[in-house]
């Protein structure tokens, strides 16, 4: 059988105009959400578990019947821990998925790059990123980050090096959005303890070798270097600081010396480095019951951190009273009030509020989860572990 | 002085990393008569293949080497065949271009197989040596020394043999070249094959230096393409000294100003260069 031009062309207007209401009506039966994590660069090792996270979270909640019996969708995006490739991810998650939120972003640069981008577009923003600049940004009420801020993490870890008797410390810091923070807070605490902060270096992560920022460092023969940096950059400071010599202690962050790094270096490489990452709940049931889900002994803070965000953007999307962003950013700490009824989940919470409590305290994971007006959380354990033959070992929680 | 006399030693040992991916570079450019920056995930696949032979097959290392020298010399000809020459007949940016385009791919295609962690080769991170008073790294004069012994064979390769005065004669006046009854094809595979092997050698000493991952070589795109242009593109001799002035540079930006500035080096380097002379320190114009 021929089928002409003119006949071709209106069997698809017939066809197009069929397909566009069921899909305008799939999308708003659905309540779109954004995942922005990094699922490769150099937080690649935490992005997958992170979105998972986020992923059973919203599984539940459909699975109990949505937020007032419409579902959730979820769209992942990898920001491969780079600040451009986020705000492309973020363009399409806000322009093309119309997510009114979008959650778990990771390093600090692609959260600073991406909140002008949501709060213009009314997107709630929620965050793993710690560099105290972030909140300081106009973004009137739209982010929120469970991360504790530079200041409040800094100050633990100074009082820290000072309780384990560090009287001159050197900082070797990436540059980063929290590098000079990192300095200012770290200096300050340090004084206040009779001890001193020697000096800064900033580093280019993409360097294949720092010999020459590990030589400024031990001029003054410090007792410590706190190694600021990534996983990649961090692992070449261990081994040139062993090459060069250096029998002082070490510090750096706990997502930075994972269990990559430690299966990558020689146990007497990384022998007694301390390391710092903000502390999970690990003795509650909900930590218990992820750490199953995702098939883990441990589960990291970040992942912590994604799965109370998502949490925490159900239950204002329940309370709301506009499924926007609008909405979750008003509902926001209604959902996280200290005085509230406490749940431990989204599928509980979501109960209460249906049932007519009118604030709730959402307990996290990953912390207590209360924040203040411009979205930090207000207090952290931190969970310092010592390195012994290659394995991370509890040192001490404050 | 202590202080800069140890930059400069550590900026040497550096600049001996960037050395034979920037010999590399050169070489087909100096060929083939266009820049192949896919010399950078070529490296890369070295660092990835000395890793593969290392710890998976348990290789002494020397053998490694050897393997990435192969696996990346054979890797630069395939995509070269597939991709690269077909892309020369329409130009020189055309082929820059896919060549850009073929780094990308090759890059992901190793983060694909191997993912995006880190790894290390077996070998013990040793003490440095201290002589006269400067901290030198044990792993990094053996690297030194194996960047050295390649570039010195590839040096009497040209010099002397058959195969390195054809590369030579095509280098010099493809034209001429041809008239004499010179295979440019056979030339060009050769070159490639060496170049990029060279590549690798390199990526597997970097591997050795630090640690191994997917953007192993795109950190150093930048190092080495300054280094070819400071030196001249193209030029032998011109590879080894701009690797050795843009490592020195590098590293003393330490002190100059910020190290977070360190990229901005190459990128200097390459202005004041064109500026002053565009074709390089050893041209022969």
């Amino acid at each position: 059988m021929l089928v002409d031009r003119r006949q071709a062309i209106s069997s698809l207007a017939a066809l197009f105009a069929a397909a566009l209401p069921r899909a305008s009506l799939a999308q708003s039966s659905t309540i779109e959400l954004g995942a922005l994590v990094p699922l490769t660069g150099s937080g690649g090792s935490y992005g997958p578990s992170m979105a998972e996270s986020i992923k059973w979270v919203l599984q539940n909640v459909n699975d109990a019947g949505g937020i007032n019996g419409r579902k959730l969708n979820l769209t992942v995006e990898d920001d491969q821990t780079n600040p451009d490739s986020g705000v492309r991810a973020a363009r399409k998650l806000i322009d093309v998925n119309k997510v009114v939120a979008i959650m778990a972003t990771w390093a600090s640069s692609v959260t600073t790059a991406v909140a002008p981008l949501c709060w213009e577009s009314h997107t709630f923003l929620t965050t793993d990123s710690g560099a105290d600049s972030i909140t300081q940004l106009p973004h009137q009420g739209y982010l929120i980050r469970t991360e504790p801020t530079t200041t409040l993490i800094m100050t633990k870890i100074g009082n820290f090096l000072a309780d384990i008797g560090v009287k001159k410390a050197f900082l070797i810091s990436a540059q980063t959005p929290f590098a000079a923070p990192a300095k200012a807070v770290l200096g300050k605490v340090l004084a206040s303890r009779g001890g001193t902060l020697l000096g800064q270096v900033v580093y280019d992560r993409d360097k294949t070798s720092f010999r020459s920022e590990i030589d400024l460092a031990m001029k003054d023969k410090p007792d410590l270097i706190f190694l600021d940096g990534y996983t990649p950059d961090v692992t070449i400071l261990l081994g040139d600081l062993f090459r060069a010599g250096y029998d002082g202690k070490k510090i750096a962050r706990g997502y930075a010396v994972n269990e990559k790094l430690l299966s990558s270096l020689p146990p007497n490489v990384t022998e007694g480095v301390f390391t710092v990452v903000p502390s999970p709940e690990v003795g509650s049931a909900t930590y218990k019951s992820l750490a199953q889900h995702l098939n883990v002994t441990e589960v990291d803070p970040y992942t912590c951190e994604a799965f109370d965000q998502a949490n925490l953007v159900c239950l204002a999307l329940q309370k709301a009273t506009q499924p926007t962003g609008t909405g979750i950013r008003d509902a926001i700490h209604a959902v996280s009030d200290p005085g509230g009824t406490v749940v431990y989940g989204a599928v509980d919470g979501i109960k209460a509020l249906r049932s007519g409590t009118r604030k709730i305290k959402y307990s996290g994971v990953s912390g207590p989860c209360i924040f203040n007006q411009i979205g930090d959380i207000v207090d952290v354990k931190a969970r310092f572990e010592q390195v012994h033959n290659g394995k991370p070992t509890l040192f001490k929680i404050t | 002085m202590s202080e800069a006399a140890q930059l400069a030693v550590n900026g040497l040992m550096s600049g001996s990393l960037l050395m034979l991916p920037a010999i590399g570079f050169s070489l087909i450019y100096g060929v083939l008569r266009f820049p192949n920056f896919a010399v950078a995930s070529i490296a890369t696949i070295g660092g990835f293949s000395a890793y593969v032979a290392n710890v998976f097959f348990h290789w002494p290392l020397p053998v490694s080497i050897a393997f990435a020298f192969l696996i990346a010399g054979s890797i630069g000809v395939g995509s070269d065949f597939l991709l690269l020459r077909p892309l020369r007949k329409a130009g020189i940016v055309a082929a820059a271009i896919g060549s850009l385009a073929l780094n990308i791919f090759l890059e992901n295609v190793v983060r694909f197989s191997f993912g995006n962690d880190l790894r290390g080769l077996n070998v013990p991170i040793m003490r440095d040596v201290v002589v006269l008073g400067l901290h030198v790294g044990r792993q990094q004069v053996f690297n030194v020394a194996w960047a050295a012994t390649a570039a010195i064979i590839l040096f009497l390769l040209l010099k002397n043999s058959r195969i390195g005065k054809q590369m030579r004669a095509v280098a010099d006046n493809p034209m001429l070249a041809r008239i004499q009854r010179i295979d440019a094809l056979q030339v060009g595979n050769i070159t490639t094959f060496i170049a990029m092997g060279l590549a690798g050698i390199g990526g597997a000493l970097l591997a050795l230096d630090t640690s191994v991952d997917p953007l192993l070589g795109f950190r150093i795109l930048l190092p080495l393409f300054a280094a070819c242009v400071i030196g001249g593109i193209g030029s032998f001799p011109g590879a080894v000294v701009g690797a050795a002035i843009i490592g020195i540079g590098e590293e003393m930006a330490a002190v100059l100003w910020s190290p977070a500035y360190r990229t901005g080096v190459g990128f200097i380097a390459i202005v004041i260069t064109l500026m002053i002379r565009p074709s390089g320190i050893f041209s022969r114009q």
